[in-house]
């Protein structure tokens, strides 16, 4: 289910809003419940001046969080080679 | 016991008296004619609450609720409601806010809290999955809320926070808390009932996850309704301006005269001088709260966390309020205090009318008045510490009007809650005509409808509209009946179903911003419900629960002793206003029709039949009584 590897998610950590979206879509993807301590991906200080994004080692690479994500802060961007 | 969806299917009692500490099972059957936030604090409130209990007595209750499909990824599912007896008004109701204390509570494994009693100590509530605990909260007594909040954050890392502030500590009548330092929660004293339990404050953190029914229908539902969101052609601006975008603040203050301040809350201020990050609550696509930052200038430095940019540009509409650096740090100061901006706005220009009249002097406020940012600070510190004329002004608007009889006259209140919308400048829609209806006093977020500001469209707009919120057929043609033909719709009637409608919302912890709710219906709002629960109710079932909820709150005042001698227009309200260089009147919202005295107690009686309740004295009639199976509440 990942992306290919020629597509990596970008983080703009100044775009996130702390909505969670992302990490009720990984959790409900991935645990099958509404989770979001358990996503491959974690806010926080979700409400700070400016959030903090970090990709758990078990993160699948699907891309769904940046799908998902209506902000800007994930974006799926080409890798140039 | 059955699996229970969405729902937690718990209940956490606390009683701060005895620190006990217990949790209730509820019960499936309950859950489907008492929904959500709304609907099942209102029952628990009507089951424990004894009628006229002192607000500020251990014997009040706070209970904190959410919905079903809060803690899931609906779109903008996050609403917290608070039910009490409110110390400014005496009623009991609910009220309501985002951001991310029920999303966490949901996560902790819980859909409402019962606090009842009072702490010896100051105490804060932690509730962290199933450890549950009343910690000491001696170091946070004194601070405000943004301080406490940004403590207790610190603390629980990205945790949800209900707190209050100093006003709250001091029984500020009309002291309120906020949730994450952001959303107001409890106009009318929540914060004050806290207070007087010595309850600094609520925290919620949890890592239990909640499951849906049916997952494959709810993916579908999700799918459908975020990419029509995501596709909104104006969904980039209201994430751009955020409130700024349906509210032009700066359009009013220009109609009013102030075409100088008009600048200072212009769009283009707010984006070049003031706005630093956009925040959402948890799961909403259509983000809307504020990280403000003023930038330069008088106060710069100060960082403001609000629900809405057009808070602190209001307090523009102030006389004595002159820039945007004044407004967005005075809102921060009454913020941090714990009170609230609507009515220290409203104080302060009724205190400077009356001033200016000789009404009340120097000698009643003891110290010097002028419509400036230093007196309306002053006003703010006064009350929060309750010091001399503020003293008196922290019991409320009923205790001024006991200066004398021209005071009393004067005041623009409901139920002894100040005004939000003046319908002379915004016209009387159904927001502005539910000030006077709603149980806890001039209320205006329960009255959304196409009618607001003045607005409208043609019979067809408003026919779409009402099917979308879950108008029946049968009562079409009667909304299409005002009491003059002009006036094309009867706002008394069709605030019924807006009640309703919220009610709907607010019930499943459903966003009834307009840009939100616009996406909503009751079929969708049903259908969602129904995915996530594995109930299978029918949309009559959803309007029912709705209409059930706002009776069963309606019993519990008409036996405080509300009735219809309490839903009356302010008489102000029949006097022209100065608008700019105009004088307005009150009129319809189609602005055709001055509203006399004898047009506005045909609204109200509308409203009650529309309602089934009895004209003479608002209370629910027997009939309607038993068709909503509310007997035993009687």
């Amino acid at each position: 289910m990942s992306i290919s590897d020629l597509v990596e998610i970008v983080i703009h950590e100044d775009k996130c809003t702390g909505c969670r979206i992302c990490q009720l879509m990984c959790s409900s993807i991935y645990q099958k419940r509404f989770a979001p301590t358990e996503a491959f991906i974690q806010i926080t200080d979700v409400y700070g001046l400016i959030p903090k994004i970090t990709f758990l080692e078990e993160c699948k690479k699907c891309g769904q969080c940046a799908k998902y994500c209506l902000y800007g802060a994930l974006e799926l961007k080409e890798v140039e080679i | 016991m059955m699996d229970l969806y969405g729902y937690t299917g718990n209940i956490l009692d606390v009683n701060l008296t005895n620190n006990k500490i217990s949790v209730i099972t509820e019960n499936p059957d309950d859950l489907r004619k008492f929904i959500g936030g709304s609907g099942m604090n209102c029952k628990l409130g009507a089951e424990r609450l004894i009628p006229r209990t002192d607000p500020l007595s251990p014997e009040n209750l706070v209970i904190v609720g959410t919905g079903p499909l809060v803690g899931t990824i609906t779109p903008g599912a996050s609403r917290s409601v608070g039910f009490s007896r409110f110390p400014a008004t005496g009623a009991i109701a609910n009220s309501c806010g985002s951001m991310g204390f029920g999303f966490n509570l949901k996560q902790a494994g819980f859909d409402h809290i019962i606090i009842s009693g009072r702490s010896e100590k100051p105490v804060y509530l932690l509730v962290w999955d199933d450890h549950i605990e009343l910690c000491d909260a001696r170091h946070l007594w004194g601070q405000d809320i943004v301080d406490t909040t940004n403590s207790l954050w610190k603390q629980y890392e990205s945790s949800g926070v209900i707190a209050m502030g100093q006003a709250g500590e001091n029984l500020v009548y009309g002291a309120l808390a906020l949730i994450d330092k952001t959303t107001t929660f409890g106009r009318g004293g929540l914060g004050a009932v806290m207070g007087s339990k010595n309850l600094k404050a609520i925290v919620s953190k949890g890592t239990k996850g909640i499951s849906v029914a049916d997952p494959k229908e709810f993916n579908k539902l999700y799918k459908k309704q975020i990419e029509r969101i995501r596709n909104y052609v104006h969904r980039d601006s209201w994430i751009k301006l955020g409130m700024l975008r349906g509210t032009p603040i700066s359009m009013g203050l220009a109609a009013a005269g102030h075409t100088d301040k008009a600048q200072q809350a212009s769009q283009r201020t707010y984006l070049k001088k003031i706005k630093k990050r956009r925040i959402a609550c948890p799961s909403c696509p259509m983000a809307d709260k504020d990280i403000l930052e003023i930038r330069e200038g008088e106060f710069s430095g100060t960082i403001n966390y609000t629900s809405s940019i057009i808070n602190p540009f209001l307090m523009l509409s102030v006389e004595g309020i002159d820039t945007y650096n004044q407004a967005v740090k005075i809102f921060d100061v009454i913020n941090r205090y714990g009170l609230d901006s609507i009515t220290i706005a409203n104080l302060f220009q009724f205190i400077s009318i009356m001033y200016e009249k000789g009404i009340i002097t120097e000698d009643d406020i003891g110290f010097q008045w002028n419509r400036d940012y230093k007196t309306i600070l002053r006003l703010v510190e006064s009350i929060t510490k309750r010091e001399g004329f503020g003293n008196l002004l922290a019991d409320g608007w009923k205790k001024l009007a006991e200066i004398n009889e021209t005071i009393a006259n004067e005041m623009i209140t409901v139920k002894d809650l100040g005004q939000f919308f003046d319908p002379r400048t915004t016209r009387l829609g159904t927001m502005e005509f539910e000030q006077v209806v709603n149980v806890k006093g001039a209320h205006v977020a329960s009255g959304g409808s196409p009618t607001y500001m003045g607005a409208g469209g043609s019979m067809e707009d408003f026919r779409i509209h009402f099917k979308r919120m879950g108008v029946p057929d049968s009562a079409t043609s009667r909304l299409f009946s005002p009491p003059k033909k002009e006036m094309g719709v009867n706002v008394g009637r069709l605030t019924r179903y807006s009640e309703d409608w919220y009610t709907v919302l607010t019930n499943l912890g459903l966003c009834a911003r307009a840009q939100m709710n616009r996406f909503w219906g009751i079929e969708t709002t049903t259908a969602f419900y129904n995915a996530v629960t594995g109930f299978d109710i029918s949309i009559e079932e959803m309007r029912k629960a709705a209409e059930r909820t706002w009776n069963l709150l309606k019993l519990m005042n008409v036996k405080e002793g509300f009735s219809r001698k309490d839903d009356q227009f302010p008489k102000e309200w029949f006097k022209p206003i100065k608008l700019g260089a105009h004088m307005a009147e009150l009129k319809d919202f189609t602005g055709t029709t001055n509203i006399t005295p004898e047009i506005a107690n045909l609204l109200i009686d509308d409203y009650y039949d529309e309602r089934g309740w009895n004209k003479n004295n608002g209370s629910p009639t027997a009939e309607k009584i038993k068709e909503l199976g509310l007997e035993k509440f009687t």
